[in-house]
């Protein structure tokens, strides 16, 4: 078996980990925003409630929280599928990773923005939609990229919990073939590619939605 | 009368800034607010349009009693355009979205109706031309151009200008009192808060003085700055003319 063969061989698991990590990832942008607007609206209790969210799940490892997710719940009578359980808890840590992302973008904006959309007579809801949102998430581009990348790296665990992979597929075909330098060099290389891939795409978008003077410094 | 403020006082951190202003608007009239720095007038524009809420005092806005607690405060600053010193441009809208935006969202019209109002406002502040730069591509002055299309597009019942020079050099803060001119003669109600004596003498409008919370007076500007009663408010424009007289060019 030449190196050709063992990357296409591999191949079948790349679809399973673009997968997974695009759902943690969108899992990670819907939670990470979500917990980033709820604190501009400045309310302490529910600021108490997601401070203390972020601080748990910024803790926790992936890993355990996977395992309480996929093996944990079924005892009390909950069974997750194997990438909802990724997005519970990959998805949701990332999320917390995200939230102080946004957090600091949305610091970075100019208050004198905010009360001229205040005078204006735009509602709260308005200002976060129209004016917050869209400038946090070009100032976040640099943050956003390193959180994908992370939740990219950590994907293998998907094998854990069943997920074809392409980590479940290097291992099964080690164990076959007693070949394990190039099948986990290949396997590297895939996830490079992924990694180039996703990086290249997010640096796009950055580029097509670029506002001079907004990002550069 | 379009404004009619009675006895406005505002005190926070145990300080009053405000201490009974009493002063009136007319629709289409053109009133200057001088005074030294700290001397509330700034809070005093934040109050009008309920930016600030006062503690006390009574503010008339076309008949209509604003600081009842019943008032719709959205409402009520949709029918007022309000220009900031430094701008306060969205940078990630360009010149035409700065202005559309509360058409879009306020006004719900559609986007085409939207683009053609805000290009006829951004047209009488000559910047049409500009319409799609960001606020980074833009100058100083062209800034204030476009925030001032931006107050206009709401067709308001009153601009209020916050400093509206104090950010701009000497060339463009005269384009700013040609700019006060111009809304003028298009029967614009403006109150302009700013301590730029050439912008409260060539605007040729009556000047209210407010210093420490209070109005001391409200006259024609050349009575004020030159030949007042009041010691306070003729020292106030001697220092201010010494300040702003431009530096003499090296031989």
């Amino acid at each position: 078996m030449d190196f050709p063969q063992i990357i296409e061989l591999l191949g079948k698991g790349v679809g399973y980990t673009i997968g997974v990590t695009v759902a943690c990832s969108v899992t990670g942008m819907v939670i990470g925003v979500a917990i980033a607007m709820l604190h501009r609206l400045d309310w302490k209790p529910l600021n108490r409630v997601l401070g203390a969210f972020v601080y748990v799940f910024r803790a926790l490892p992936v890993l355990v929280l996977l395992f309480i997710v996929f093996f944990g719940l079924p005892n009390l009578g909950l069974r997750v599928p194997p990438v909802v359980s990724m997005m519970l808890s990959l998805g949701v840590i990332a999320g917390a990773y995200l939230s102080e992302v946004f957090r600091g973008a949305l610091d970075s904006i100019d208050p004198n923005e905010i009360m001229a959309a205040e005078a204006m007579g735009l509602s709260r809801l308005q200002i976060l939609l129209f004016i917050e949102m869209p400038q946090m998430l070009r100032f976040s581009v640099p943050g956003m990229v390193n959180e994908f990348t992370t939740v990219l790296k950590y994907s293998p665990f998907a094998y854990t919990v069943g997920i074809p992979d392409v980590m479940k597929e290097a291992m099964a075909l080690s164990a076959a073939t007693l070949r394990g330098v190039e099948i986990y060099l290949a396997v590297g290389l895939i996830y490079f590619a992924i990694y180039k891939l996703l990086v290249t795409f997010i640096w796009a978008l950055e580029k097509r939605y670029r506002v001079p003077g907004l990002t550069e410094h | 009368m379009l404004l009619t403020v009675r006895n406005l006082v505002m005190a926070y951190d145990g300080r009053t800034v405000l201490d009974g202003v009493n002063f009136d608007l007319e629709e289409g009239e053109l009133k200057i607010v001088m005074g030294p720095s700290g001397c509330g007038k700034s809070t005093l524009l934040r109050c009008l349009n309920r930016l600030a809420t006062p503690t006390g005092g009574q503010i008339l806005f076309q008949g209509e009693d604003i600081l009842r607690p019943d008032t719709d405060v959205r409402a009520l600053r949709q029918r007022i355009g309000f220009v900031f010193q430094n701008f306060a441009l969205y940078r990630h809208l360009t010149a035409l979205e700065n202005v559309t935006l509360a058409l879009r969202r306020l006004r719900r019209l559609p986007v085409a109706e939207a683009n053609a109002r805000a290009r006829h406002e951004l047209s009488r502040m000559d910047m049409l031309a500009h319409q799609d730069k960001y606020p980074a591509q833009l100058s100083g002055g062209q800034k204030q151009r476009v925030a001032i299309a931006r107050a206009l597009a709401m067709d308001p019942a009153v601009l209020y200008f916050d400093e509206p020079t104090s950010a701009l050099d000497p060339l463009m803060a005269r384009e700013v009192v040609n700019m006060l001119h111009q809304l003028r003669r298009d029967k614009v109600s403006i109150l302009c808060v700013t301590h730029d004596l050439y912008l409260a003498r060539a605007a040729g409008a009556r000047v209210l003085f407010l210093d420490q919370g209070k109005i001391l007076a409200e006259d024609e500007p050349e009575r004020l700055f030159d030949s007042h009663a009041d010691p306070r408010i003729r020292a106030f424009f001697r220092q201010e003319l010494e300040q702003q007289r431009p530096e003499p060019l090296p031989i």
